[in-house]
């Protein structure tokens, strides 16, 4: 701002700053010290004991190695999914002219307003009949069908600034609108598809309702947690390991694209469901 | 860098100068649209089938669904309104009104005022704060079934609780059971989802404060204005759009909740945390009412809707 920043912001930011940050250190201080030392609090130093034992044991303990697996293949196929089916769409809604093309777009965007909650019952009903229950297509449908509401949104956006000439010179030069789509417009605007591709991917990270009614056998891990978590064990450090393990890739992938996140979230709205 | 692309979005909105760019490029891109449709539908068709299923089709059924009487997998009876009559005489959904109610603005107020806050104040010092306010935004990066968890670890009633523990520094021996206390299940859940609410709006504010023109503060200090006043008559009033959109995304977040609820209180006790997109799951996926349950929905699905009315307006003005 002007002249010299005063010290206060900084003091009173980090007092929040460490306040907000005590219950991760919390669950990473539970799944390293024995189970005996943190039942009396795991802030207390006057014993300290390092110990890796329940980070050995939780792989024996829960299945978290096999959801890890199933986590990581349902949130690529997703991600996959939404970058390759949103930018053809939007390029669509954007630059060629069809029958209902704004009907649909206004149907599409503004769809970001439903809650989850709405798919459920009709989804589950469907999945049941069609016998898709704990089959990954149960999620993966949603998955990307709801992705559309604001991943269409963000890609057509990014759209609106590009160079019409660039697409008007192509289709002069005798390119279809498909190859104008494959050749010309799709390279130049990668950084709004991986923008996307980074939101989806947190999103069914992190997703719990849809693979908690319509997966069983493999679950992702957001499932493990809310299972082992129910079970009134009191596993502290193996809990905390497996919520590390939910946590982990997902917080780091968003720590290094906060920037787009801060930006994107607006169009994905509510992002954290 | 960070803030510009988040301001360049708290811009983007219809009479900026970004839109209008946009609405000339649209303008040219008319004459290149003759005889495109065939691979138009080629491109969209994919999209229109997963949306139609993942969301049309369930949209609109379970609207249907609401009419209907449903136990198990016995026929389906047509019973009109009586889902809705049911809700709204049954103590337990009126309850769940309210607890949607206070959950719904409590969590907005709290994330919202205290994000809006903060980015006032760090726009003091942008950058020695900046990695406080990382700090801070990293809980959003967090999953609601895990922040959930680390919540339970905070508010365990033994001797673990962090809480507990903190209040005992001056009142020893005080051991409160938060999430076991109707009492005072529903404001420490309320607290833990602000948690993670926080970071977003923070990060909104901030963006829009950094957008003000500089030349306003110099102007401000010259003519002797205080920290104060500064945040006061400038910031506060200018960084308004910020927080607009701040409000709206955590209405809609706070509304459809669900993993937090269900991993921190399970809606409970006896059913003092339950929101209406908490209510839904119950009553349907778990005493197997769909049509009870469809109907929760509904009432849900308008809250949603009232809520989001200037959204839809404006992007349905400025779709094209």
């Amino acid at each position: 701002m002007i002249g010299r920043a005063p010290r206060w912001p900084t003091i009173v930011l980090g007092i929040f700053g460490f306040i907000w940050i005590i219950p991760i250190i919390g669950i990473v201080m539970t799944s390293i010290r024995p189970l005996a030392e943190t039942s009396r609090g795991w802030w207390r130093i006057d014993s300290f004991t390092l110990t890796l034992s329940a980070w050995q044991r939780v792989w024996e303990a829960y299945p978290l190695a096999p959801a890890f697996v199933t986590t990581a293949i349902l949130a690529a196929l997703a991600t996959v999914g939404t970058m390759l089916l949103t930018p053809a769409a939007a390029y669509a809604f954007h630059f060629l002219k069809f029958p209902f093309r704004r009907l649909l777009l206004i149907i599409i965007i503004n769809a970001f307003v439903l809650p989850q909650q709405v798919v459920i019952i009709p989804l589950f009903q469907l999945w049941r009949e069609l016998g898709l229950i704990d089959n990954f297509l149960a999620v993966l449908i949603p998955y990307i069908g709801l992705s559309f509401a604001w991943s269409i949104f963000l890609v057509k956006n990014f759209l609106e600034d590009f160079p019409t000439e660039v697409v008007e010179a192509s289709r002069i030069d005798g390119a279809g609108p498909l190859q104008t789509f494959w050749y010309i417009v799709l390279p130049n605007s990668l950084s709004s598809v991986f923008a996307t591709g980074i939101l989806q991917f947190l999103w069914t990270w992190n997703a719990l309702l849809l693979p908690l009614l319509y997966l069983r056998t493999n679950v992702p891990l957001p499932v493990i947690l809310a299972r082992v978590n129910g079970t009134y064990e009191l596993n502290w450090d193996l809990q905390s390991v497996a919520a590390i393990v939910t946590t982990v890739v997902p917080l780091v992938v968003f720590l290094i694209f906060q920037r787009q996140f801060a930006a994107g979230a607006e169009t994905r709205t509510g992002a954290k469901d | 860098m960070q803030e510009t692309v988040a301001s360049r979005t708290v811009d983007a909105r219809p009479g900026s100068p970004a839109r209008s760019g946009g609405e000339q490029s649209n303008r040219l891109a008319t004459r290149l649209r003759m005889g495109d449709w065939p691979a138009a539908w080629l491109l969209i068709t994919p999209v229109l089938i997963l949306f139609g299923i993942a969301v049309v089709f369930p949209l609109i059924d379970t609207i249907r669904l609401s009419f209907f009487d449903i136990k198990g997998l016995a026929k389906p009876k047509f019973i009109g309104v009586g889902n809705y009559v049911k809700l709204f005489t049954d103590p337990a959904f009126r309850n769940t009104l309210l607890t949607t109610l206070t959950f719904t603005i409590s969590t907005t107020i709290i994330s919202v005022g205290l994000g809006w806050m903060l980015a006032m104040v760090s726009a003091f010092a942008p950058r020695q704060t900046l990695p406080f306010r990382v700090m801070i935004f990293a809980a959003f990066g967090i999953s609601e079934a895990v922040a959930g968890y680390m919540w339970i670890g905070i508010l365990r009633p033994d001797a673990g609780g962090l809480l507990n523990a903190v209040i005992g520094l001056v009142q020893p021996g005080f051991a409160q059971p938060w999430l076991g206390d109707p009492r005072t299940a529903l404001w420490v859940l309320i607290i833990a989802a602000s948690w993670g609410g926080v970071g977003l709006p923070l990060m909104l504010c901030f963006a829009s404060v950094q957008s003000i023109p500089k030349t306003l503060f110099e102007a401000a200090y010259i003519d002797g204005a205080n920290h104060w006043q500064v945040m006061r008559n400038i910031m506060m009033p200018l960084s308004l759009p910020g927080v607009r959109v701040a409000v709206f995304i955590n209405l809609l977040g706070a509304l459809r909740a669900f993993d937090i609820i269900y991993i921190l209180t399970g809606g409970g006790p006896v059913r003092s945390t339950e929101t209406v997109g908490y209510f839904m799951y119950r009553e349907s996926m778990t005493q197997f009412k769909l049509g009870y349950g469809a109907a929760a929905t509904v009432v849900l699905l308008v809250a949603v809707l009232v809520v989001s009315i200037p959204a839809i307006i404006q992007r349905t003005a400025g779709a094209r």
